[in-house]
């Protein structure tokens, strides 16, 4: 028989990253251990690298790769503090960051500003990972919070957006992903391997914190979840000084992908010693691509209002359906 | 939109409603269902965006597709397979006779959808007759996955209120939250001896406790040896000590011994007893299903 519901105590923060500090938490979380053959992330959402670049062409005309992939890790940790913010699961962050570069993988930044995208992909995945409605209200406020107090060096003015936006983005995110809402995860897998490779309580820590480092990386759009894990307890196991290349070596999986996998984390760890968000991320937002149409900024006298004021909505800009968007 | 031209309502789903249309350049028949979206705060309903999420996954033979999901003037509509009618409008038609073959076609790809949902993770539970579609070549799906849930994806607790009263098993109507598969398959159960019975509901309660009474005084009032830890379940009380019906050849007087044994293993109030899909589509009742239907 499955078991259907894993409480696993974690002796460290599940949504820590290598980059940020530890906090204690008790947390559940849950996974799919693999993706099954007829998955939709398996059949739709496991792409190839040249067919990203392809895709991304649009906006690498306008902006380099490097910085095409600090915009991306700018709204990674927009949505990471946000969900934190709104008291989610890692898991449903996660998902929700899939979401935002499944769309970009396949959209422009000039369709859809992702700062409005990415609340968007937190109000769906919450839903989906049936972690329950949030708010749209409490949505919106909790982004005018986030990017006053913890954005500032990235935005001057107020989050612009309302929950009419998000409820139309909404539609138009689900639409372009095909309507592919069920995302596995590298999480469960690993907690499976490492409970059979062993060293749990020293590996699971580190290797859980790649895991969530490697969703600011292309990793989550190329590679099925299982060897993101894998990478990741690999990688934990040289920080770790563990000798286990037998146990990888009788896995019986692709140690190829497993070494490219660690690249890219490699790169990522390599180019965060020197990148400093505070100071490039406001020139990075001013190039990147934007939709034609940007949402009309609230009239300076009601900047002082109450944000839970509902009449707000109604003094935004006329062309307020497009606002953010370009369709 | 302009794709279909709508011919005729079928009917409520869970959360809007449901026209039967034609595709104008196919000429295919679809059903359509309308996703309300009352609620301004939670955008597209998440009964919705399980049957979207799930249906995407689930593609078989025995379960409904979802061709096209369909997105304009801030309205949504799912696209489905059509089916002729469901199993409820398939009794009534029935005038109290049914073929015993058909009962077993019927029960077996009930199971066979179960096994592939369960299979990949996905608690239907909402089974009942409203929710099986059947087509006039005999095909019977599973329909209506607006509360189904993957239960790989986790929930805080599962909301006690769901499944519809008459197909509840015993420990959900004692308030258990954390049920699995089996809860399926009590439904599954139910709907067996409604077959059996050409449409005759087995327990059609009025109430919680008239469900409770109507379980234990065909099965017997469980015991802490039959159904160990279950007076701890949170809404627990006390019935009086019905002793099982001997036999259910009184309750289904149409089906045969190996008919009434698998009922039987479905219809186990410790839901840890209860037949899983796949052993109740290997047991001896299916050993003469009509090949026809396997490849159905």
């Amino acid at each position: 028989m499955i078991s259907f519901r894993i409480f696993e105590e974690l002796n460290f923060s599940e949504s820590e990253s290598l980059v940020s500090g530890p906090t204690t938490v008790i947390c559940n979380f849950w996974s799919h251990l693999n993706l099954d053959c007829i998955s939709s992330h398996w059949q739709q959402w496991i792409l190839d690298r040249q067919d990203l670049i392809r895709e991304r062409q649009h906006d690498l005309n306008i902006v380099t790769e490097e910085e095409h992939q600090k915009i991306l890790i700018f709204f990674c940790n927009f949505m990471q503090i946000l969900g934190e913010q709104l008291k989610l699961r890692q898991q449903v962050i996660a998902t929700a960051i899939v979401y935002f570069k499944r769309f970009y993988a396949r959209n422009s930044m000039k369709c859809v500003d992702p700062l409005l995208l990415a609340p968007t992909a937190i109000f769906l995945a919450s839903k989906v990972e049936e972690f329950g409605v949030i708010s749209n209200s409490r949505l919106v406020n909790t982004c005018h919070q986030v990017v006053k107090n913890k954005f500032n060096y990235a935005y001057t003015q107020e989050f612009p957006y309302r929950t009419n936006h998000i409820l139309e983005c909404e539609f138009y995110l689900l639409e372009n992903m095909d309507c592919c809402l069920i995302v596995y995860q590298p999480y469960r897998p690993l907690i499976y391997f490492v409970q059979d490779l062993g060293y749990e309580e020293q590996l699971l820590p580190t290797a859980w914190r790649m895991v969530n480092d490697s969703l600011r990386t292309d990793c989550c759009l190329m590679y099925p979840p299982y060897q993101i894990a894998l990478a990741c307890l690999q990688m934990a196991c040289v920080v770790m000084q563990k000798d286990v290349k037998s146990w990888f070596a009788e896995l019986g999986v692709d140690l190829e992908k497993l070494q490219e996998i660690c690249r890219y984390m490699l790169n990522l760890y390599e180019f965060m010693k020197t990148y400093d968000e505070k100071k490039e991320i406001q020139a990075l937002l001013a190039k990147m691509p934007k939709p034609k149409t940007q949402p009309s900024r609230p009239p300076s006298s009601q900047q002082t209002q109450d944000p839970n004021n509902p009449n707000q909505d109604q003094n935004v800009g006329q062309n307020q359906q497009q606002i953010g968007m370009n369709a | 939109m302009q794709k279909y031209e709508k011919l005729e309502k079928i009917g409520e789903g869970t959360y809007g409603t449901v026209f039967k249309a034609k595709n104008r350049e196919t000429m295919e028949i679809v059903a359509l269902k309308r996703v309300r979206l009352d609620d301004e705060d939670e955008g597209v309903p998440s009964s919705a965006l399980r049957e979207i999420c799930l249906l995407k996954e689930l593609k078989h033979r025995n379960i409904v597709r979802l061709y096209d999901v369909l997105h304009s003037d801030k309205k949504l509509t799912l696209v489905f397979e059509h089916c002729d009618q469901d199993l409820k409008k398939y009794f009534d038609s029935l005038n109290g006779d049914i073929d015993l073959e058909v009962v077993k076609s019927f029960m077996f790809q009930l199971l066979r959808g179960l096994a592939f949902c369960h299979g990949h993770n996905v608690l239907h539970r909402d089974l009942k007759p409203q929710n099986l579609l059947i087509n006039k070549t005999g095909e019977l799906k599973l329909a209506d996955f607006g509360l189904a849930r993957a239960f790989g994806i986790p929930v805080k607790c599962y909301s006690a209120e769901v499944v519809t009263l008459w197909y509840r098993p015993p420990d959900v109507l004692f308030g258990a939250k954390l049920y699995n598969t089996s809860i399926d398959m009590w439904s599954a159960g139910c709907i067996f001896a409604e077959l059996a019975n050409a449409g005759r509901p087995l327990f059609p309660g009025s109430d919680v406790d008239d469900q409770l009474k109507r379980i234990f005084k065909l099965l017997g009032t469980p015991t802490e040896d039959t159904w160990p830890n279950h007076s701890q379940l949170p809404d627990y009380k006390p019935f009086p000590m019905y002793h099982a019906t001997t036999s259910l050849a009184q309750v289904v007087p149409k089906l045969n011994a190996k008919g009434r044994d698998l009922l039987q293993r479905l219809l186990i109030c410790n839901p840890g007893l209860r037949l899983s899909s796949d052993e109740a589509m290997a047991h001896s009742y299916f050993n003469d299903l009509n090949p026809s239907v396997r490849n159905l």
